[in-house]
């Protein structure tokens, strides 16, 4: 059980029978009452974000939350399987929870899984990528436009706008909050 | 980080209010910090200093004036608070506390508005405004539906199980974070009157109270202020029945304050948060600016 005064961005609490984040904070305190801390959640299970006011003294029970870095082994299509390089557990995280987050997976990649009463329910993969173009039209030599971008397509499948001057088999770095290129890499 | 820009801005508003205290007959005093007896009041958390108390508002030392035959006052000065920190709260902050003998709570809005104008003219930003004037119960009707005359707890709030817990609940979730617009509220529930008279001649019995607003802050408290001794002496006990009935020791009753309370001419007097009232006009999100 968390007290109101423990109430930081961050800290994982259930409501309702689901784990939420809190992401906002504000303690008020009225002229003549009790003091409150406001806050916003965001639920980590469909990420809708949530108002709710306790008042000093109120408890609000911990999150069944642990998170753990794990190794991206392989996907068989249905399920995607990560390694606890410290314990060795497996798990194997259905494809519908990783989501979006599969364009930029590739084996051996370190990413964050939360397990919430035991279950795998998100993969929070790092804020940058490095990915190989596998295919793309010629780099235009010289054509340094501002703005002008190709589509390329990367080993994971995915497709990212990147500039001209970009070559084939480049490694580049890549965004994953926003999907955006961001530099080529030496590899 | 030392912000020296805040402190030039806290101390241009400074100066303009000290101004506009004395362009309207306003005589400023200084009382001590270190006091007998602190507030009553259930939801303040004084602190000791050795056998005395730090002040958490000059509110007894102010009246004790009053009640002597100053009818303009004001004190700008170190008050202390317990239990309430966040951007918005300090322990140690500065109230501005100003008393007016024959006025009437509308009299104080109108101070209020005037003097947040001085404020924003001392640094240079739109004057906030124009101000809305509305009382707790229609703001509860027109952001939850409900009628504060006819609610009980259960119907504000099922979680709560007092009214005034529930109200504060609805009041901090539904109200207060739409108060982004310069509003001075008043009418509140009889039972948050603290020292303000009551009156039930309307719908439902008021605390003739109001709070000013800005940048959904709560800037400022305003009393009709009670002059019945007897009644004082009344709401000092149960102020203490409940901080006993919650844990904590009750307080010393200042019975030099209860007797000056009788001799008080009808008076408004309002304290305003000076740290506050700074950094809403300067539009701050917090009042750390200005402040070590």
């Amino acid at each position: 059980m968390y007290q109101t005064s423990d109430i930081r961005k961050g800290l994982k609490v259930e409501i309702d029978g689901k784990p939420y984040t809190i992401v906002e904070f504000l303690f008020v305190k009225p002229g003549k009452g009790q003091a409150f801390t406001r806050t916003k959640l965001k639920n980590l299970l469909n990420g809708n974000v949530l108002d709710r006011t306790f008042k000093t003294g109120e408890t609000l029970p911990r999150a069944d939350i642990e998170e753990f870095q794990m190794q991206f082994l392989y996907s068989d299509g249905e399920a995607y399987h990560c390694m606890n390089m410290e314990t060795y557990d497996q798990v194997a995280v259905q494809a519908e929870t990783v989501g979006n987050a599969s364009k930029w997976l590739v084996e051996e990649m370190m990413v964050d899984v939360l397990f919430y009463k035991g279950n795998p329910v998100t993969v929070q993969l790092p804020n940058f990528v490095t990915l190989e173009i596998t295919y793309c039209e010629p780099g235009m030599k010289g054509n340094t436009a501002q703005g002008a971008t190709k589509p390329a397509t990367l080993s994971t499948g995915a497709t990212v706008n990147v500039p001209l001057f970009v070559e084939n088999n480049t490694w580049i770095k890549i965004d994953t909050r926003t999907g955006d290129y961001v530099e080529r890499v030496k590899k | 980080m030392i912000d020296s820009e805040g402190f030039r801005a806290r101390a241009q508003i400074l100066s303009a209010v000290r101004t506009w205290f004395s362009q309207h007959g306003y005589l400023e005093v200084q009382t001590p910090a270190l006091v007998p007896s602190p507030a009553m009041e259930e939801y303040l958390y004084p602190l000791a200093a050795g056998d005395r108390f730090l002040r958490t508002s000059p509110e007894f030392a102010l009246k004790r004036l009053v009640a002597a035959g100053m009818p303009r006052i004001y004190e700008i000065g170190p008050c202390f608070r317990g239990r309430e920190t966040g951007p918005w709260h300090a322990t140690e902050f500065t109230m501005l506390e100003w008393y007016r003998v024959g006025a009437s709570l509308p009299d104080l809005m109108d101070e209020v508005e005037a003097l947040v104008a001085a404020a924003a003219q001392a640094v240079g930003v739109p004057c906030p405004g124009p101000w809305r004037r509305v009382t707790v119960r229609e703001l509860f009707l027109e952001h939850t539906g409900v009628d504060l005359a006819h609610a009980d707890a259960q119907s504000l709030s099922p979680e709560d199980d007092g009214w005034d817990d529930a109200f504060f609940r609805r009041w901090v979730h539904d109200i207060e974070p739409t108060l982004t617009h310069p509003t001075l509220v008043s009418d509140w529930p009889a039972s948050q009157a603290a020292l303000a008279q009551i009156r039930d001649d309307g719908p439902w019995p008021i605390a003739c109270r109001f709070e000013a607003y800005l940048k959904g802050v709560e800037l400022a408290n305003a009393f009709l202020e009670l002059t019945e001794t007897a009644e004082q002496r009344r709401r000092f006990m149960s102020a203490n029945a409940a901080r006993a009935l919650a844990g904590e020791a009750p307080h010393p009753m200042d019975e030099t304050f209860i007797r000056a309370v009788g001799q008080m001419p009808r008076t408004a007097g309002i304290a305003m948060g000076l740290d506050r009232l700074v950094a809403a006009v300067c539009g701050w999100d917090s009042i750390a600016p200005g402040r070590l």
